[in-house]
């Protein structure tokens, strides 16, 4: 049974339903005191425990019934299994000598062949199948442990004793047994693949360096881009609530107005610190980083979700706020408007920050962190890295992320190496997972 | 047929008994929510008999129902236990009266607070202790049911506070230690849905989500509910709102809605609906005028459709 449920939920897992393993035991403890003989009621039960939004109690509903519409899931149940055991073994199975295929599929006993399909199965390790081109690897390995050799064997033998009725008999129940197994591994593959398909793209992007990503990804990149936004949100919003004052702190209140001879004369209560973090951020959209600015500014949309102030620049010869455009219009918008207003042209680093200067010069605190997001090329114009030192030094820390490897920084126009050393932090950062990395890093930090 | 599936029909039965009719997924959840004691998450949308489904259970079991209405703001002060400032205040005073005594016959000043150290102190005791329905329900020996109405509305701290209570049953006071009752609460939490609520919070509990009822269902409540009521006219209800529930409508008529409308057309002594009739009462069971608006037009088509 165990072996079932743990089947079972990493099938809910793969189709995007999140358990967590103090509810797979909950689901455990729920079959033992349900039972597995009404499937109605099992499905309510597991339900309660294992689906908990609407949207998942739909998928567990579908999954559930996929699952359990083989009719074999009582062979993982020892009970059932013995009794298969006392009914079964003396006509067909048994794994310890050469079973025989033929008096299996000929003593027509379904749940006989579905027994020993299931248990050839999990031998085989079919429930780690994972594409659809592993179906035909799968069905050939099965039917191998159920003794394929032997029913070879005897169809060579047949044919060599000229018996062609025998011949075409057992070549008949190969056949057929062959297609069953095909169905069975297919089945299987439908029920564990249906997500873990997109699952498995999804992680390749996320690894994958920002410029190769392919147009025909785009979208599957934004859903990505946004899964990290609400990560992050999920984990760091909690903080940034906060409660201006308390309860009464009685053991200051009592403390300070010793001095009062004990008489109340000054209330302290409980206050929570509120740290507010101030983020500017700087986003290269000229053409040197067409690929990836996309990106850049999607992240830059998402981090402006997560953190109440920050101020978000785009430039590529000269810098403008985009921080409205963010506020008001949604994701794909904001970065597509960004890419008219502020991109295309040829960069000017050092234009560009004396822009950003002069619009954050009042703004700019030791709370301040600010976030440059470009590769450092400025097509040789003055660099203007004395702006950098100066914000340098009135801010709290300047993050400098660039797509580019390390290895290509100081190489042509790039005027990275020069800018690093005016940086708290200057990192390479090409790929969703690395930028994530920098974001959650930074939100540590800041709260 | 296992004791398990009998112990559920029996609940769905005491249930009836109390006037509350349930399908068996809220009497498997009951049942689970028993044996596992694991508090149940119930969701749904607003009017299917959530709130409804708590006093239903501390009626049948005859248990004290302790109800917190969630609200934005709400805190722990509020909600678990606040000191009694003003008598500790007073109890401070009564102190500085008795110190000439404790303290008289000592010489020195060590010697002085080593006495002082000696002497019972109950400022932070449970006298002095206001209990708040979370406490109330924790500490009570005779279990109760816990109704925690509409978490949704609370803050995120709030939630995160309530991850103690739900999964230990106990309440920790800084000052005094741990407390817990002998007999574990029944835990009810509701959800309108306005937000997400947190994986920790929901990992702890049982999730149920009540739909709105299916028809037979519906009919049943109504029986239960209106006893009064014809059974055609019942039908013919039961059938209208089902079909209401269908448009596109700012706030479906919820079964509270519902019954509603069912009392008030025995009251007017309707024997079967007509178009006319309906428009005329149609303000029970839909509360935005843009919503009868809506339905205005699909109103024969619907005696129509239920009548058939």
């Amino acid at each position: 049974m165990v072996d079932f449920l743990r089947d079972f939920i990493k099938v809910l897992r793969l189709s995007d339903v999140r358990i967590s393993s103090s509810e797979t035991i909950d689901a455990m403890k729920i079959s033992s005191i349900i039972g597995l003989d009404d499937k109605n009621l099992l499905k309510e039960s597991l339900s309660q425990s294992l689906a908990k939004s609407i949207r998942e109690k739909e998928i567990f509903a579908d999954c559930f019934d996929n699952f359990f519409k083989e009719d074999f899931m009582n062979i993982d149940d020892p009970s059932e299994e013995e009794v298969h055991e006392k009914n079964v073994s003396d006509k067909i199975y048994d794994p310890q000598n050469n079973n025989d295929l033929e008096s299996l599929l000929k003593t027509s006993d379904k749940t006989a062949l579905m027994t020993s399909l299931a248990d050839a199965a999990s031998e085989v390790g079919l429930r780690d199948i994972k594409l659809f081109t592993q179906t035909g690897m799968f069905t050939r390995k099965i039917l191998e442990s159920m003794g394929l050799e032997k029913l070879n064997n005897d169809i060579f033998q047949a044919s060599r004793e000229g018996n062609n009725k025998r011949e075409e008999d057992l070549k008949e129940v190969r056949e057929r047994i062959r297609l069953e197994i095909r169905d069975y591994v297919e089945h299987q593959l439908k029920l564990r693949t249906s997500e873990s398909g997109k699952q498995i793209r999804e992680d390749a992007l996320s690894q994958i360096r920002l410029s190769q990503v392919d147009k025909s990804d785009f979208a599957l990149m934004t859903g990505i881009v946004r899964k990290m936004a609400k990560r992050l949100i999920a984990l760091h919003s909690r903080k940034k609530r906060k409660a201006n004052r308390g309860v009464l702190d009685i053991r200051s209140t009592l403390r300070v107005n010793q001095q009062h001879d004990g008489l109340l004369f000054k209330t302290l209560w409980k206050r929570k610190k509120v740290d507010r973090p101030k983020v500017i951020a700087l986003c290269d959209v000229s053409g040197s980083v067409a690929n990836v600015a996309r990106f850049f500014l999607m992240f830059l949309y998402s981090l402006s979700e997560v953190l109440p102030n920050i101020r978000s620049f785009a430039f590529s010869n000269k810098a403008g706020e985009v921080t409205d455009l963010f506020d008001t219009k949604d994701i794909e918008d904001a970065a597509a408007e960004t890419l008219i207003l502020h991109g295309g042209g040829s960069t000017d680093y050092g234009q560009s920050l004396s822009d950003l200067e002069g619009f954050i010069e009042n703004d700019i605190d030791r709370k301040t962190t600010l976030i440059i997001l470009g590769d450092g090329r400025s097509n040789f114009g003055d660099p203007r890295t004395d702006i950098l030192k100066s914000l340098h030094e009135k801010s709290k820390r300047i993050i400098f992320l660039n797509p580019e490897p390390k290895t290509l920084w100081g190489t042509g126009d790039s005027e990275m190496n020069r800018y690093a050393p005016y940086c708290h932090k200057a990192k390479a950062c090409s790929s969703l997972s690395d930028l994530e990395k920098v974001v959650e890093d930074l939100l540590r930090y800041s709260f | 047929m296992s004791a398990s599936k009998n112990a559920i029909d029996l609940i769905q039965l005491n249930f009836e008994k109390e006037g509350y009719i349930c399908n068996l997924q809220i009497a498997t959840a009951i049942y689970l929510s028993q044996n596992l004691n694991k508090p149940i998450l119930v969701e749904g949308p607003p009017g299917v008999g959530k709130t409804e489904l708590a006093k239903a259970t501390s009626e049948w079991m005859n248990k004290s129902l302790i109800r917190l209405q969630c609200y934005e703001g709400l805190d722990e002060a509020k909600a678990l236990y606040e000191w009694k400032y003003g008598k500790q205040l007073l109890y401070t005073q009564v102190l500085k009266d008795k110190l000439n005594d404790i303290i008289s016959d000592k010489s020195g000043l060590e010697s002085s607070i080593e006495s002082l150290h000696n002497f019972d102190d109950i400022f932070f005791s449970d006298k002095f202790l206001e209990p708040r329905p979370l406490l109330k329900a924790v500490s009570d020996d005779k279990g109760t049911v816990l109704l925690i109405d509409e978490i949704d509305k609370s803050d995120d701290e709030f939630e995160a506070f309530l991850l103690e209570i739900l999964s230990d049953y106990q309440v920790s006071i800084p000052e005094i230690g741990t407390i817990k009752g002998k007999v574990k609460p029944i835990v009810f939490l509701t959800s309108n849905n306005t937000r997400e609520i947190g994986d920790a919070l929901k990992r702890r509990c049982l999730h149920l989500y009540i739909p709105f009822p299916d028809a037979k269902l519906e009919e049943q409540i109504i029986a239960s509910r209106v006893p009064d009521i014809e059974k055609k006219l019942k039908t013919e209800l039961v059938n209208f709102v089902q079909n209401l529930r269908d448009l596109d409508l700012k706030k479906l008529p919820s079964v509270a809605e519902t019954i509603d409308w069912a009392k008030s057309l025995v009251l007017l002594n309707v024997k079967s609906l007509d178009a006319n009739l309906v428009r005329e009462t149609l303000n029970v069971l839909l509360k935005f005028q843009s919503d009868i608006d809506a339905a205005d037009s699909e109103i024969e088509a619907m005696i129509r459709k239920g009548n058939a």
